[in-house]
């Protein structure tokens, strides 16, 4: 009775549709995220710029090949701005990091009054990066609150210049990246950290463990994938810090607190120099994609251990 | 009709084989139960009643009709959900009517439909009620209800009791048998309790890595049970499966404590089975009974039931378990006699099938 | 010692008492099942003795020892979660070593230790496994060997069978009670199913709404249920209870069960207490306790349904208020619409105040 049989529907079928289906959507996301990249790319081996008055695509005509790309190996400014970069990130990150999960630690328990100290510790998180750095400039004014509350504690008059030092304003600019941006730090570890199985966390109680034991052995290994998911974002997004910075600082004094942003930000709108700054732009767009690529393979490996 | 046939039927999910060559016949109103342990296919077969899902290869009739090609909504199978599914926000009526509004019956008809279901289930009186109102059974009715009013050939029950607790369930399983006897309409259940299995089924299926390895009645698949697998999945205690040697005399087995005076034994039986409940204990007299009928055995384990008591014995390396009446007082490391009906004893081949005797 | 008293135990969650007034005295070495339906507060009690919760008051003893204000960790209480709470992140050697290491005990130690336990657990081939994609009956004998490792004097179970698969309880039910056997640590054993309590216990506490019940071994609280929920409770299916009236008569005490048109005789022992009585009672007995008794004086009633499962046939007869329930061999022959004379044996009847609910006694 084969002829009665009913028809295999073969599996390769269902995928050539599906592949069908989604051409649109595929074409369309070639358009957004291949398309740039090879324009830079083209852009970062020419000497083009928009004082020449050619159009990108005519950008062949001052053709460099990969001049861009040695003179970036031997600009001392870009070097230190991304040692600069690199600085910022080493010491907000694990910071934030700390924090962050101190914090969640503590919010994991209930205590009195933690709806509304939750409210609070989430409010920097949502100002305007912009507006963030308009308040960190103020606050760190010579005439400015932090002064005046240093004032009043010590008893005589404190009159710090922290804008206009080199060391003191990189401190300021990193001060106000952490206080912004640790309530991320803790919103993601809460979320991890309220996903460890209770059961567990009381057996380990059951078998003599302390808290600090049971943090180590327990809490930790449960929240590798989290943690290494909120490093990722932090890493990646520490090194595009921009806007605070910039208006409290403009990267100044002198180039005190250049970071790689500010650095592109200038060679983009005061040099016009598009074709180096794209083959900057390409560099650090293959040295975030090396942390990407190295924070997925981590998470990929801790999922199949926890799995 | 409303019988459900299903030909040489094989379903994969990616490599893995569900339903292999699964061929039955679910005959018009009856109880038929689905039995095995978890992922042998119970509930894909469930699925592909209902044209959730279609077959690789073999062909499904619903009563006469192929439907291989017939969308789930067409097939004319209903399907009463674990949870019941109920709507809590309507009455009983409202949940018991919405199959048809969904479908744009008229008014006059569903009215009617209505009153017939509800009669057919003797819910009548409650049907002005939320079913946070009802009571556990009433709820049972009013989802069957709402599965039945669109008149379907066969409705179809995945575990439905297993959330309940067990006097409950005790309860629930002998109240679903008896709807489906008043409402005389072809039921295609699926448990993973072999108790209830044996309670409610007419008939029912083993099943095992989804190959269907026994069809039949209850009572016929535990009292001849086709293999040593299905044997040991009804009963409770399981069934005692013991090597078991040719003896000039008949079988031995466990080292010589069991002895089976049976010429007429399978040649090639390398198994016996023996119910717990086919073992008669007697207390150990110290000498050997005419016959060699009984033999010494040391009590290992006494588990109290109430009703019946299960005792475990060690014979030789073997333990065994026999289910006797009431409370005998029998207390661990006693010694005792056992014995067991040559008539009462099953006999495996090499391969685990039963022989005929 | 490891003997576990508890005294006046209260528990209070707000205005909702979860348990009320409890005592108990649970020996050493003993195998105490805790058992009734959920919210009843047998898990309550468990996490008590456990120091998970604090009582709101009365007393836990564990031999002469108050267990105010000890914390959990410090109770020496081996617990056994209802699933399991492995630690998933780590091998079953890694598990089982838990316990001693966070003690700081030295790795020759630990290891040795562990060793032992894995052999007698027979974990050894699995100890570098990881800990997750174990089946449950190895998670079980994970989780009873990362607490046995501790060397508790007192093990607690939470209704670690509930997650198994009906079919694969048996099994369970059996290594359990030989791991019991062989460590002979006092057990409490937290359960909502009779048959587990039944066969596993040396003594049975049944509880019901914050309340205990009755406590006792297997066959004394099956055979003399201390009141009605203890009656309908134990035994599967549960005892039989029909209403009736305590009458004189010239055969003695008698009780009339109304509508069904019997008037069966009370047993001797509880003649006095019958007489006294002004409501009604309940006539209760167990359905394996049932004879055919043809011809003769019983209770005669419709067939209503049969039920073959197995070794045993359930007949149910009658309907509502008057079902009875008889368990029977398989050869008893009846079937659905004949009417059946059936009486309990004389000495398995048992008699409720219906008011209380408590069994009347001798005297």
């Amino acid at each position: 009775m084969n002829a009665a049989r009913a028809e295999p529907v073969l599996p390769d079928e269902g995928a050539r549709l599906g592949f069908r289906l989604t051409l649109p959507a595929q074409i369309l996301v070639l358009f957004i995220a291949v398309f740039p990249l090879l324009m830079q790319l083209y852009v970062s081996l020419t000497d083009w710029s928009p004082l020449s008055g050619l159009g990108w695509w005519n950008a062949w005509s001052m053709w460099n090949s990969f001049a861009n790309y040695t003179d970036l190996a031997a600009d001392a400014r870009f070097w230190s701005a991304l040692k600069r970069t690199a600085i910022v990130m080493i010491v907000c990150v694990p910071a934030e990091f700390l924090l962050g999960l101190a914090l969640a630690t503590l919010f994991a328990d209930e205590f009195p009054g933690k709806r509304i100290f939750y409210s609070i510790l989430l409010m920097p998180m949502m100002v305007v990066p912009a507006v963030a750095g308009y308040m960190f400039f103020m606050l760190f004014q010579s005439g400015g609150p932090v002064n005046d509350i240093l004032s009043a504690m010590s008893g005589f008059p404190v009159t710090i210049a922290w804008l206009s030092d080199p060391t003191l304003a990189l401190i300021a600019v990193m001060v106000a990246d952490i206080w912004q941006w640790t309530p991320l730090m803790f919103l993601i570890l809460l979320a991890g950290l309220v996903g460890v199985p209770e059961d567990q966390i009381k057996a380990a109680t059951l078998l003599g463990a302390n808290p600090w034991q049971r943090f180590v052995t327990i809490v930790l290994p449960k929240m590798k994938t989290i943690i290494i998911i909120a490093l990722a974002i932090r890493v990646i997004e520490n090194f595009k810090i921009f806007d605070t910075l910039y208006i409290m600082t403009g990267g100044g004094p002198g180039v005190a607190t250049e970071t790689i942003s500010v650095y592109i930000y200038k060679l983009t709108t005061q040099d016009l120099i598009w074709g180096y700054v794209a083959a900057i732009a390409l560099a650090i767009l293959i040295v975030l994609s090396i942390v990407a690529v190295f924070a997925m393979k981590r998470m990929a490996r801790v999922r199949e251990v926890a799995a | 009709m409303a019988d459900v046939v299903f030909r040489n039927v094989t379903k994969h999910y990616g490599a893995t084989l569900a339903v292999d060559d699964a061929s039955f016949t679910v005959n018009d109103n009856e109880f038929f139960c689905f039995f095995g342990p978890p992922l042998s296919g119970k509930s894909t077969i469930l699925r592909l009643v209902l044209g959730l899902e279609t077959p690789d290869t073999g062909e499904i009739l619903i009563g006469g009709r192929p439907v291989n090609a017939v969308s789930p909504a067409e097939r004319n199978v209903a399907m009463v959900f674990q949870n019941l599914a109920l709507f809590p926000h309507m009455s009983a009526r409202d949940n018991i009517r919405f199959p048809l509004v969904e479908r744009k019956v008229a008014e006059a008809e569903i009215e009617k439909r209505v009153a017939d279901v509800a009669a057919k289930l003797h819910i009548g009186h409650i049907l002005h009620k939320p079913p946070a109102q009802l009571s556990g059974g009433e709820r049972q009715r009013v989802a069957i209800a709402r599965a039945l009013v669109r008149d379907p050939a066969a409705y179809l029950m995945d575990d439905p009791i297993s959330a309940l607790d067990a006097r409950l369930r005790e309860e629930t399983r002998v109240e679903l048998k008896r709807i489906q006897r008043e409402l005389g309409k072809t039921l295609i259940y699926v448990t993973h309790d072999q108790e209830e299995a044996m309670s409610v089924a007419d008939r029912m299926a083993i099943l095992e890595n989804g190959k269907i390895r026994q069809v039949g009645a209850p009572a016929e698949i535990y009292d001849r049970p086709a293999s040593t697998y299905v044997a040991r999945l009804l009963g409770s205690p399981m069934m005692n499966i013991l090597k078991s040697v040719r003896g000039a005399e008949g079988v031995e087995a466990a080292e010589g404590t069991i002895r089976i005076a049976d010429k007429a034994a399978p040649a090639d039986a390398v198994e016996i089975g023996l119910r717990p409940e086919d073992i008669k204990v007697r207390t150990w007299s110290g000498e050997m009974p005419e016959g060699g009928a009984g033999r010494p055995a040391r009590v290992f384990e006494v588990e109290p039931l109430g009703g019946y008591t299960v005792v475990t014995l060690a014979a030789g390396q073997a333990r065994l378990r026999a289910l006797l009446r009431g409370q005998p007082d029998i207390r661990p490391d006693a010694m005792v006699a056992i014995s067991c009906e040559p008539g009462r004893v099953h006999y495996f081949g090499q391969s685990g099938g039963a022989l005929a005797r | 010692m490891s003997t576990i008293h508890l005294q006046n135990l209260v528990k209070k969650f707000g205005d909702f008492t979860g348990l009320k007034t409890m005592d108990l005295a649970i020996a050493d070495g003993e195998f105490m099942a805790l058992l009734g339906p959920s919210g009843c507060g047998k898990s309550t009690t468990m996490n008590m003795i456990a120091g998970m919760e604090e009582p709101t008051s009365g007393k836990i003893l564990f031999g002469e020892r108050d267990m105010a204000g000890v914390p959990m960790g410090r109770r020496g209480v081996g617990f056994v979660f209802q699933n399991y709470a492995i630690f998933t992140h780590m091998s079953v050697r890694q598990n089982l070593a838990y316990g001693p290491k966070m003690r700081g005990a030295p790795r020759a130690e630990i290891d040795r230790r562990v060793g032992a336990i894995a052999e007698m657990l027979h974990l050894t081939p699995l100890l570098d496994r990881k800990a997750d994609r174990l089946s449950v009956n190895i998670l079980q004998r994970v989780a009873i060997g990362r607490s046995a490792i501790m060397e508790p004097a007192i093990f607690l179970l939470d209704e670690p069978l509930s997650n198994v698969d009906a079919a694969f309880r048996a099994v369970m039910r059996t290594e359990l009670k030989q791991l019991q056997r062989q460590f002979r640590q006092t057990m409490v054993y937290v359960t909502h199913d009779q048959l587990e309590a039944m066969t596993m216990a040396d003594r049975i506490a049944v509880m019901d709404h914050g309340v205990l019940q009755q406590v006792g071994t297997p066959l004394e609280v099956y055979n003399n249920p201390a009141n009605v929920f203890v009656a309908r409770f134990i035994g599967a299916p549960g005892m039989n209870l029909l209403k009736g009236r305590p009458a004189e008569s010239d055969r003695g005490m008698v009780v009339d069960l109304g509508p069904l048109g019997a008037t069966p005789p009370l047993p001797v022992e509880i003649a006095d207490a019958a007489r006294r009585m002004r409501g009604e009672v309940f006539y209760g007995f167990r359905p394996e306790q049932v004879t055919l008794a043809e011809g003769g004086r019983g209770l005669s009633m419709p067939v209503s349904f049969v039920e073959r499962i197995g070794a045993r046939t359930i007949i149910h007869l009658g309907d509502g208020e008057t079902a009875v329930k008889a368990v029977f061999d398989n050869d008893v022959g009846l079937a659905i619409g004949q009417t059946a004379v059936v009486a309990p044996a004389a000495e398995a009847v048992r008699v409720f105040d219906a008011a209380s609910g408590l069994a009347l006694r001798a005297g």
